[in-house]
């Protein structure tokens, strides 16, 4: 790589540290990064300084609103903020920049966090960087596990994609049809009544060890692209015949070979296999047809520990493949990964204006320029 | 047995031995093997289930495909539940020794001839009739589901279509909009100088193929416009 990040350095300072604000969703994230001069590599790793995070949690069966999800982002920020930079150990006026989501989201959340950014850094006199939530994910995935090249399946609650990059933009190989993946497991979730604490997500993982016969579910994958809100509602029918007052009459609900009833973790643990093998053969069209053996799975549902264990069965068969993927800390939205991608963009040049500041619901992973790389 | 292609799904070999007769019925006939795996990382229930449903469809579509007379290769013998497919070996070699697929073709002229090559009355022949092939395709209200310049081989001149793991039966214009649309978009990205001129001429050959094309052209005009890929939402 011959990019130069160090053309916009402060005189007599040799680091550079970024707040980062995320709010898309329900989880509020706030953390500061730092990034010392040169080329970010092995010997010259990011450091998080800070990395703070408070999650909206609904009761079980709801999901979260974005009115509401906008309060509880207005009420906890300023606390958020001032635990981040106390855990840094800095003041708001060592800051270079202050990066924030500027979309894809929900509208409220954005908007409530935005705010925020905007009166700090007319405060603190320091430049706003809006930062593409997806690309977020990817650059802090690849710094963390140190995968350069890799073909990234993001798996979230409101995203769906498989992502390799090409001539400095992040392209959509594959990606829903409809409805995305975490979506799909949150509203499964409802039906279910299974709780919201810390994530719906995690719970069905939970429950869906204790699963042991397998209900066969649609499975609809087109080419690189695949479609789930026929696997949804399918099971959301399943769910509610297994409380109805008999739920024998369906015969899907027993299992063939045992005779067994199925129960709520068989559920879970179906529609897990289902929709992961569904991404994992997604995946592996792509890097067959992108020629990659590199795989970074980023985003929430990434976190899921079977999804992982699934992918690295299909990498391992692969010449040479190699899996990378993060912890909870890095997959569930957080500030961080906003503060180090915007801090990328702040050391190319890449500032926005007040004016530009406005966030976006709708903002496509490949409609970023991606200045700082140039392989 | 030599490995010609390996992709996501499906591991295709070339042979020299029939599944029923002893000795090649005709010297040094070939036939191609295609072998879908097991997947170690599905359940074995969904593996066994995907396996033979992408098998049997294929062979299916096929079978219809020789009926009907449109240039594919025809199954020899197939292994449902093992994902084999034992078919007719389609193709010669380019001079370079790839496989003559249209890709393989176009990328080797684009090297080896100069500009004038790529755009050549015989190319525009041979774009022309692989487009009256998809035409005759969607003529019987087949989709191919996965149209690109690698799944269609060349044997001498004739195109013949291969790869048929995502075919589905519809009539409606949509579905043959969209399978048109890959293929453009495919075109776009693999031989994006000429992308233009050739699918010009696939279009010119699919009005030809197709009598009832009116419809999918009108159709394919709101299928670009729209894209397949959609803005979404957080």
């Amino acid at each position: 790589m011959t990019v130069d990040l160090d053309k916009f350095k402060k005189p007599g300072k040799d680091y550079y540290l970024a707040l980062g604000l995320e709010g898309s969703a329900n989880k509020l994230g706030v953390g500061v990064i730092k990034h010392n001069l040169g080329q970010l590599s092995s010997e010259n790793r990011a450091e998080v300084l800070s990395n703070v995070r408070d999650t909206y949690i609904t009761p079980p069966g709801e999901g979260f609103l974005p009115r509401d999800t906008a309060r509880h982002h207005r009420n906890w920020v300023v606390r958020i903020i001032k635990k981040s930079l106390v855990d840094a150990g800095i003041k708001g006026t060592d800051l270079d920049c202050i990066c924030f989501t500027q979309g894809p989201g929900m509208g409220a959340p954005l908007q409530s966090v935005v705010i925020a950014a905007r009166t700090l850094s007319q405060l603190w006199k320091l430049p706003l960087i809006g930062v593409n939530h997806c690309v977020g994910h990817i650059e802090m995935g690849r710094e963390i596990t140190g995968a350069n090249n890799p073909v990234v399946l993001y798996v979230s609650g409101g995203n769906t994609q498989i992502i390799a990059y090409s001539r400095q933009r992040y392209r959509i190989f594959g990606e829903t049809l409809d409805i995305a993946i975490g979506n799909c497991l949150d509203r499964f979730a409802r039906v279910l009544k299974i709780s919201n604490d810390p994530a719906p997500g995690y719970n069905i993982e939970q429950m869906a060890k204790k699963g042991k016969h397998l209900v066969t579910l649609p499975y609809t994958v087109k080419g690189m692209d695949l479609s789930m809100a026929g696997i949804l509602s399918y099971i959301e029918v399943l769910a509610k015949d297994l409380f109805s007052s008999n739920p024998k009459k369906n015969k899907n609900l027993i299992d063939e070979e045992s005779g067994e009833l199925i129960t709520p973790e068989d559920l879970c643990y179906s529609l897990q296999e289902s929709l992961f093998s569904m991404l994992v053969e997604i995946t592996e069209r792509a890097m067959a047809h992108v020629q990659s053996n590199q795989v970074l799975i980023v985003g929430g549902v990434g976190s899921n520990e079977r999804l992982q264990e699934m992918m690295e069965l299909m990498v391992n068969e692969r010449k040479n493949g190699s899996i990378h993927a993060t912890d909870e800390r890095f997959c569930i939205d957080n500030g961080i990964m906003i503060a180090h991608a915007g801090l990328l963009s702040y050391r190319m040049g890449q500032i926005n204006d007040l004016k530009d500041t406005v966030c976006t619901q709708r903002f496509r992973t490949d409609e970023v320029f991606v200045s700082w790389r140039d392989d | 047995m030599d490995v010609v292609s390996q992709g996501a799904e499906a591991v295709v070999f070339v042979t020299t031995s029939h599944p029923y007769c002893s000795q090649p019925a005709v010297e040094n006939d070939k036939y191609i093997i295609k072998y879908r795996p097991s997947k170690k990382y599905r359940h074995p229930k969904i593996d066994a289930q995907i396996t033979k449903n992408r098998t049997v469809g294929e062979v299916r579509f096929m079978n219809k495909l020789e009926k009907l007379g449109i240039n594919s290769p025809s199954v020899i013998s197939a292994d449902y539940v093992n994902g084999i497919i034992w078919m007719e070996f389609i193709g010669d070699g380019l001079p370079n020794g790839d496989i003559s697929s249209v890709k393989n073709y176009l990328w080797y002229l684009e090297k080896n001839d100069d500009d004038d090559g790529c755009v050549s009355d015989e190319v525009q022949s041979m774009l022309v009739a692989v487009g009256r092939l998809i035409g005759e395709l969607h003529a019987n209200d087949m989709i191919h589901g996965d149209l690109t310049s690698s799944n269609i081989l060349l044997n001498g001149k004739e195109p013949y279509l291969i790869d048929f793991g995502l075919s589905s039966i519809s009539s409606l214009a949509e579905d043959k909009a969209v399978d048109i649309y890959v293929l453009e978009r495919a075109i776009e990205s693999t031989h994006s100088v000429f992308a233009d001129s050739y699918n010009k001429w696939l279009l010119k050959g699919y009005v030809q193929g197709n009598k009832k094309s009116k419809e999918v052209l009108a159709r394919l005009e709101e299928v670009r416009l729209r894209g397949r890929k959609r803005s979404m939402l957080g």
